[in-house]
């Protein structure tokens, strides 16, 4: 390792308790950096840096006790403009704020980047990596700048930047954690939330996301124009923006999506002309798509896409469409096997876990939302119930079954518990508010009561 | 006694006699088998929703509390509506059909007193009912190692109870009209129909015939004070309305974070308005 054999390099600076102001910085970084021959190690210990500086060599920078590289508010805090750099263990903050000039935490034109382990606080853009092919950003907590969403900066942001790994990091706030042209990526273990798009890809194939948490951004991970990209046992929940997508396709091909759980979402996934070329087919399989607005949503142009063993759970319309159509030439199962429906209501006589019959979706209430998105206002209320009763009770106001799936799996397919229970202090607050007003309906029912045994009281009566 | 002098009493209630009235009203609740019916429905069903809410919460993980606090508020706006109408629309009726309310007022009580005594009592009957079920639907989600927000649980709880003794107002300014106690229970009934049922099915069939603007249908919504409940207490436990497509998204960009209090205030507000007139036009003479 070139840059262990160079630690002859070593500068460790032992400088603590440095005053926090930028001007009174007593440790030049960028004269450090400059004096440290290509390939050597930096080690800064604890303390308060200059940011807005240039590493235009190979370099290792190591952050011990958590050291604050601030950029004071201008420009860029770190820029990497060679290859073969690590960053870890540093405090980057204090980015500019203008959008244009891409003012970031840490912007880096080099192969082979490693940023490791750090955290982005109060910077527009977080980690940006151009051109930088086989790079690595793991492990860092990635915050942002308390600005209107739109005029955030990503937490992190790669461009053309082929077969570079985001592993395990968080990333809040922020806008979107967005991949151009970058092919051959691999997105593990992050989580994002608060953002608009938690992931998105543009232009980018051969991608594998998995194990991700996108909760409560606008869109859970949107994914356009690329090819080849596999999508599994992601957590996509509670994003609820105006498009509010736990996933989102557009114009994509050969996805696999597989064993994501999606929920609470505003759509749980949405297809817009996926597959895109005309002879591919998509699969969408053994996914959780339960307590969505919309479990599956389809442009009403889309077809050749298959969902087989997923299961649609008490989502408010468990498939529908973005206007009038039907969803002819989309199959709801594979080799006599379909998907998990909650309100399937057959039967299974032959006990082969297969339902004997059709599983039809022919609700009145959410056909008319479909067209007319403005009656979305009424759901849950008895009025929409009462119109999809209406129907059931009417054929005459029955639609056409928008899908029918011929082969519902009865038994609900089983997805392992990922450790999220509520916190012990929130069940506290629960257990003594219940008691409480248990407490005040049990008082309520006494008064009378004591009322008439209380010798005050009868006085008063007098 | 002549209702000459009656007004002369009526210019200062007292809320000893007041206190009184209401807790008779509320022991005879507790001994009517309608008020026992309605409580044994609701905590019934808000129990019956917090046990089977759980399988599913502990399948996601995410929203546990909101299917819950979903279905709890979808139950409330069916029961409870009906509990107040009923027990409001048979109050007076149903006194002064006994001859109860003529004998009450013979005695130096004030027509304000006999009706605020009446309303005070009334709607601490409906606060142990509302209470008792959420507290029991509370104590078995915990008990069922299911978490929530005890804040937003809190809220809907009052809400639920707020839209009690509104629908308690509507019912006893039925009450107030009517000759009967049965003809104010029809009434009531049909005032029930028309906030849960008609009101919305109108609002939807003049949305789709005539293009209501976005804006427009969240005015109908708010002058419906159960619909208004609707929203808040989605606002309470989602923390906004987007979830309900174009025009809750217009309603959260129109006022933000204000959206919580100010459909908190709508529902408090149509708590006020019913039994407000219900007392003008009682106290303003008619027989007894």
């Amino acid at each position: 390792m070139r840059t262990l054999s160079l630690l002859a390099g070593l500068m460790a600076v032992t400088v603590l308790g440095l005053p926090t102001a930028a001007a009174d910085d007593t440790v030049d970084l960028q004269a450090l950096i400059d004096a440290t021959p290509p390939g050597g190690t930096i080690v800064l210990d604890q303390g308060h840096y200059r940011g807005g500086v240039l590493i235009d060599q190979p370099l290792t920078i190591t952050g011990v006790g958590w050291p604050t590289v601030d950029g004071g508010g201008d420009g860029t805090v770190i820029e990497v403009t060679s290859p073969d750099v690590t960053i870890e263990g540093l405090v980057i903050t204090g980015s500019g704020i203008t959008l244009d000039r891409e003012d970031s935490g840490l912007s880096v034109t080099g192969a082979r980047a490693v940023i490791r382990n750090n955290r982005f606080e109060d910077v527009l853009f977080g980690a940006f990596l151009r051109s930088a092919p086989d790079s690595v950003i793991s492990d860092n907590v990635f915050g942002s700048k308390d600005v209107f969403i739109a005029n955030r900066g990503d937490g992190i942001r790669l461009w053309e930047s082929e077969r570079s790994v985001i592993e395990n990091n968080v990333v809040r706030g922020g806008r979107d954690t967005v991949f151009w042209f970058t092919d051959e990526i691999t997105v593990r273990g992050n989580e994002v939330s608060d953002g608009r798009y938690g992931l998105h890809f543009m232009y980018s194939d051969g991608a594998v996301v998995e194990e991700n948490v996108l909760s409560n951004n606008s869109v859970g991970a949107f994914i356009m124009y690329s090819r080849d990209v596999v999508i599994r046992n992601n957590v996509l929940a509670e994003n609820h923006g105006p498009s509010g997508y736990g996933i989102g396709l557009k114009d994509m091909d050969r996805v696999e999506l597989v064993g994501n759980r999606v929920i609470g979402n505003r759509v749980g996934i949405y297809f817009d002309n996926t597959p895109y070329a005309h002879d591919e087919y998509g699969y969408t399989s053994g996914n959780l798509i339960a307590y969505n607005r919309t479990g599956v949503l389809l442009q009403p142009s889309v077809k050749r896409n298959v969902f087989h063993e997923n299961a649609f759970i008490d989502n408010g319309e468990q498939v529908g469409l973005t206007g009038t159509g039907s969803f002819q030439g989309n199959a709801w199962s594979l080799d006599g096997v379909g998907n998990y429906w909650s309100d399937f209501a057959g039967y299974d006589a032959n006990g082969d876990g297969i339902g004997d019959v059709a599983y039809k979706v022919d609700d009145l209430y959410n056909t008319l939302t479909d067209s007319h998105p403005d009656l979305e206002f009424f759901q849950n209320t008895p009025a929409a119930r009462a119109m999809s009763l209406s129907a059931d009770l009417f054929p005459i106001l029955r639609p056409d079954p928008l899908v029918e799936d011929p082969h519902p799996m009865v038994a609900r397919p089983q997805f392992g518990s990922l450790g999220r229970g509520g916190g012990a202090g929130a069940r506290i607050a629960m257990l003594a508010v219940s008691a409480l007003m248990i407490g005040t309906a049990a008082a309520l029912m006494l008064a009378p009561r004591r009322a008439r045994t209380h010798p005050a009281n009868r006085k008063a009566h007098a | 006694m002549t209702s000459l002098q009656l007004e002369a009493i009526s210019e200062r209630a007292q809320p000893s006699l007041i206190a009184a009235i209401a807790k008779k009203e509320i022991a005879e609740a507790f001994r009517s088998k309608w008020f026992w019916m309605w409580t044994l429905a609701f905590a019934g069903l808000a129990v019956f929703m917090a046990t089977v809410a759980l399988p599913g919460s502990q399948v996601a993980e995410f929203g546990s509390f909101g299917r819950t606090a979903a279905s709890l508020v979808a139950l409330a706006q069916i029961i409870v509506p009906l509990m107040g109408l009923t027990l409001g629309a048979s109050s007076i009726a149903g006194q002064r059909e006994s001859g109860a309310l003529r004998f009450l007022l013979s005695h130096p009580v004030s027509r304000s007193e006999a009706f605020l005594g009446t309303y005070v009592g009334l709607a601490a009957a409906l606060a142990a009912t509302v209470f008792g079920g959420f507290g029991l639907a509370g104590l078995i989600t915990v008990v069922q190692g299911g978490g929530a927000d005890a804040g937003s649980f809190v809220r809907i709880a009052v809400l639920s109870w707020l839209l009690a003794v509104s629908m308690l107002g509507f019912g006893m300014l039925v009450s107030t009209f009517a000759r009967t106690a049965s003809a104010a229970l029809g009434i009531a009934v049909f005032v029930w129909l028309l906030f849960t049922f008609v009101g919305d099915l109108g609002v939807m069939g003049s949305a789709l015939a005539t293009r209501v603007p976005t804006w427009g249908l969240l005015a109908t919504a708010v002058v419906n004070p159960v619909e208004a409940f609707r929203l808040a207490s989605l606002t309470a436990f989602s923390g906004s309305l987007d979830v309900l497509g174009p025009a809750g998204r217009y309603a959260v960009d129109t006022f933000g974070d204000q959206l919580g209090w100010m459909l908190f205030a709508t529902v408090a507000l149509w708590a006020v308005i019913p039994v407000v007139l219900a007392w003008f036009r009682f106290t303003r003479g008619g027989d007894v």
